[in-house]
């Protein structure tokens, strides 16, 4: 049983106790076994214009146990922490982002973004351990997620990347189905956020491409390719699996609330 | 009254802490303690709950434990009011690199009358 299906059933049983906003509440549109239970691997669900659907609440899976005395001790998904996981020979750097993510280690991760509640940005939302949800709609897909409470438009009415863009955290979206999948680019970032909890960077240069693959009613893939040139000699690919969180709904997340990065009293 | 034990294994929540463990608490320095609840901060990116701990000496001193934050506890099936201020309970956890007194909490075990709200431990473990 993996540590997912753990958590999926210990909340189940506490479906009558936790009224926590609407954690627990039945989503119609999920399918069912004959015991009611959601029927995760029925084919996924297609919207009226016969595309994929996308819709629902979702969150990154694959959860792996950091390395012993690592940076997280705690299970995370696969590229949470280093998106540079599959390089066997280290990540392809230029050299100032490899100077920069030695300064970042040296300084024991303490100017991570996240850390003043600043948004992780993407791709690095592709691969964070907090729930968000897709609401889609033939020209414009939604992304709301409850890291940071954030928003995310994906257009899909046909128009370009704007030109000398304002630079922003999540940068500018747009999308188009090829087939059964939903293409993403993204440009426009500026060069705050970190592409996974080891703290590589990037440039105001990078250009993010999302492929959306909804295998079944609970399980989705999304690869993400990484064009920087300006930081790495070579694209960065890797494919982060998602799991569908059925009957359940995003919670208000105000990171600022009490943010205490080095403990109370600092 | 019935003592019941209420675990809650907090190991087991994925990591959804807003800065990364290492820089903060050391994995290869645990602890254990015991003692009272004195405040609860049900709050993001964290909740944090205080402890107040008596030594071998029997002098006391305020422990200050970070938690994941209430939405990744509440989905684990906590609520806002499964410890209180008062509440006896036993601590695992990591302690800070350099705060005194102050740790990463893993397992919280509170030792009063109540339901059984998570057990499961994490599988591969």
């Amino acid at each position: 049983m993996t540590h997912r299906t753990v958590m999926a059933i210990a909340v189940l049983l506490l479906v009558s106790s936790v009224q926590a906003q609407w954690l627990g509440y039945p989503d119609k549109r999920v399918p069912r076994n004959a015991d009611g239970t959601p029927n995760l691997g029925a084919p996924p669900p297609r919207t009226g214009d016969g595309r994929i659907d996308l819709s629902g609440v979702w969150e990154a899976s694959d959860l792996q146990e950091g390395a012993p005395g690592g940076i997280e001790s705690t299970y995370s998904p696969k590229y949470m922490i280093n998106v540079m996981r599959d390089f066997k020979n280290g990540a392809p750097f230029q050299p100032w982002a490899a100077e920069l993510f030695k300064q970042r280690q040296a300084n024991k991760l303490r100017d991570n973004p996240s850390i003043q509640c600043l948004p992780l940005g993407v791709p690095r939302l592709v691969a964070y351990s907090h729930p968000y949800k897709i609401v889609q709609s033939p020209d414009l897909v939604v992304v709301l997620y409850e890291s940071q409470t954030l928003f995310r438009q994906i257009f899909l009415d046909g128009r370009s990347h704007p030109k000398d863009a304002e630079p922003t955290w999540l940068g500018y979206s747009t999308g188009k189905w090829d087939g059964d999948t939903l293409v993403v680019e993204t440009t426009g970032f500026n060069d705050k956020t970190w592409l996974d909890g080891l703290g590589h960077p990037h440039s105001d240069a990078m250009k993010v491409t999302e492929r959306f693959r909804r295998r079944t009613v609970g399980q989705m893939d999304i690869e993400v390719v990484i064009d920087d040139p300006k930081a790495y000699t070579a694209p960065i690919r890797y494919t982060q699996p998602q799991e569908l969180l059925p009957d359940s709904d995003l919670i208000e997340y105000v990171c600022n609330e009490n943010a205490k990065p080095v403990g109370p009293g600092n | 009254m019935r003592q019941v034990l209420l675990l809650v294994a907090l190991s087991s929540i994925p990591a959804s802490a807003h800065h990364n463990f290492r820089s903060e608490f050391d994995i290869n320095a645990p602890f254990t303690v015991a003692g009272t609840v004195t405040r609860v901060e049900w709050t993001n990116p964290h909740a944090w709950f205080y402890v107040d701990v008596k030594d071998a000496k029997g002098e006391v001193a305020n422990w200050a434990m970070e938690m994941g934050s209430p939405n990744a506890l509440m989905r684990a099936g906590w609520k806002r009011t499964s410890m209180n201020a008062g509440d006896a309970v036993s601590v695992e956890g990591y302690r800070s690199w350099d705060r005194k007194n102050t740790g990463n909490a893993r397992s919280v075990i509170l030792t009063k009358t109540g339901q059984r709200l998570f057990a499961a431990s994490s599988a591969g473990k």
